[in-house]
């Protein structure tokens, strides 16, 4: 079975957001929700400051904590070893959200559907269509698109990314693009001493 | 590297430190009602007062569900945090929870009304009901602290002293409220108890920051946050003075009277709340990463 995964080339990134944009397209994201953000960080002094883009997303955990504190069972891992959340299932306790070390949860307040993407109460088609997906209330993530992946697409920030910075795959294939990466340029997984093991990856 | 020098991302789009926001204040309402109401009614049902352990259970029962609901998401679902104890602190709290109501409601029944049913005062019924109802109160008391300490997202909260600081809170306050509903006398003999379980609170604290400031950089971070910002003020004042130093010093040196008694279990018990509301206001997330190669572990 696949095990899907994606790397994070820190070295092409430039920190345009299309990602992020394309996500909350697909998903059809309310105000203020992201499932992704590109960070940034500074050091340095002038001549020699810095400026360099880190973008973030669910890891996909393969030892996730959200799922072991869940106690409705609505987080679960898929066989492909994508993290979902159950909407249905969901009771918006927050327990995942605090166990995620990478701070990953959003909860879907209702308000936030009621603010519109302008934040004046006015509702698009868009909006509309898209809002159905959600209860208000639960608690909510990336989920790689898993409804792309399951007719063989990547996940929208991934074909979207115009430097090639975010690569999908199987994991568990030694010749996928983001296990060779991974390979051959040493990718290290974000804050590995919180034993998760994340199946999200960067590489510098 | 003090506070004032670490990057704090907040809503913002940098890598650095971010507040715990998930778990609100009427979280922290919930957890002290349900150690608040436990710690009496486990205290009340070893020394044996009815009116205690009515109160601790109505408590429990009350404040406990009402702050939960009023936090979750998605409310007329809540019956199904009750799925997945095997794997889930807060399934597993429901439980005790449903456990310690039903039988200590079974237990002060047959208190009251036992012998019009031929249920005497030292039958093995009581005796059971007693046993039952107690444990699932002691699994009350710490299950708040487990759920805390269980994951390594909050690195001030993933230590064993969370469960232990739930027993002890609990215990306290329980003491401290059930000698205000005692007789004069009994509250009296609860004196060299109550003074020794705030030595151990005391305890406690100095073994939380000192391993807060000696462990993680998230860890160190949420313990310069309650030391150094303007949560010092409500951990000194009212978590340390009101809740610790003051009633000790009573319980030493005031002679005894309901006006100290009740004095002593307000400081106890506002110590305990603001206790309660600053360890989820201090929890933070560590940045994911840093590129940066001038950023020490501590920043
Ligand atoms: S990153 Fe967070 S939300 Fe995603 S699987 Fe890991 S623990 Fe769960
Ligand atoms: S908020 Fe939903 S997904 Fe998260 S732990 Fe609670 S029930 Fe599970």
């Amino acid at each position: 079975m696949a095990r899907m995964g994606m790397v994070f080339d820190l070295k092409a990134c430039i920190g345009c957001n299309a990602c992020v944009v394309a996500c909350k397209q697909e998903n059809s994201l309310p105000d203020g929700v992201f499932f992704t953000k590109t960070l940034s960080e500074e050091y340095g002094v002038f001549p020699l400051a810095k400026r360099v883009y880190i973008p973030t997303i669910c890891n996909h955990c393969e030892d996730a904590p959200c799922e072991k504190v869940c106690p409705s069972g609505a987080t679960h891992t898929r066989e492909d070893g994508i993290v979902m959340v159950d909407d249905d299932k969901c009771i918006g306790c927050n327990s995942c959200a605090v166990a995620c070390p990478y701070d990953q949860r959003t909860q879907m307040d209702a308000e936030k559907f009621l603010k519109g993407l302008y934040g004046t109460g006015e509702i698009t088609p868009f909006e509309e269509q898209g809002y159905g997906r959600y209860t208000p209330g639960t608690v909510t993530k990336c989920d790689f698109c898993s409804q792309r992946v399951d007719v063989g697409l990547d996940p929208a920030c991934v074909v979207t990314c115009p430097t090639n910075a975010r690569i999908f795959g199987d994991l568990d294939d030694p010749q996928s693009a983001p296990s060779k990466m991974i390979r051959e340029r040493h990718g290290r997984q974000p804050l590995p001493e919180k034993n998760t093991k994340p199946k999200v990856y960067y590489v510098n | 590297m003090s506070i004032e020098n670490k990057v704090f991302s907040g809503d913002t789009l940098k890598v650095g430190y971010r507040f715990q926001r998930h778990w609100d204040n009427s979280m922290a309402y919930a957890f002290f009602c349900a150690e608040l109401g436990a710690g009496l009614y486990f205290v009340s049902m070893l020394l044996g007062s009815m009116i205690g352990m009515i109160a601790g259970l109505v408590v429990v029962s009350t404040g406990k569900p009402y702050f939960h609901l009023a936090h979750m998401g998605v409310p007329g679902k809540s019956w199904r945090a009750m799925l997945r104890p095997d794997r889930s602190w807060i399934s597993r709290g429901l439980w005790a929870l449903a456990g310690m109501v039903a039988f200590s409601v079974l237990y002060l029944l047959c208190l009251a009304f036992g012998e019009q049913f031929g249920i005497r005062p030292d039958s093995a019924l009581l005796w059971v009901l007693q046993i039952l109802s107690g444990a699932f109160t002691l699994a009350v008391m710490v299950y708040q602290g487990f759920a805390m300490s269980h994951s390594s997202a909050i690195a001030i909260w993933s230590s064993a002293i969370m469960p232990m600081a739930s027993l002890l809170y609990s215990l306290v306050v329980g003491v401290a409220v059930v000698r205000v509903l005692l007789p004069a006398p009994q509250a009296a003999a609860l004196t060299g108890s109550l003074e020794l379980l705030l030595l151990g609170l005391a305890v406690m604290h100095l073994m939380l920051l000192h391993s807060g400031w000696h462990g993680s950089p998230g860890a160190r971070t949420s313990i310069e946050l309650l030391l150094q910002t303007l949560y010092a003020k409500w951990f000194w004042g009212a978590v340390v003075a009101a809740g610790i130093v003051l009633p000790a010093l009573l319980l030493w040196f005031a002679p005894s009277s309901a006006a100290v008694t009740v004095i002593v279990a307000v400081g106890i018990l506002a110590g305990f709340m603001a206790w309660r509301i600053l360890i989820f206001k201090i929890g933070v997330y560590e940045p994911i990463m840093s590129m940066n190669p001038f950023r020490s572990a501590n920043t």
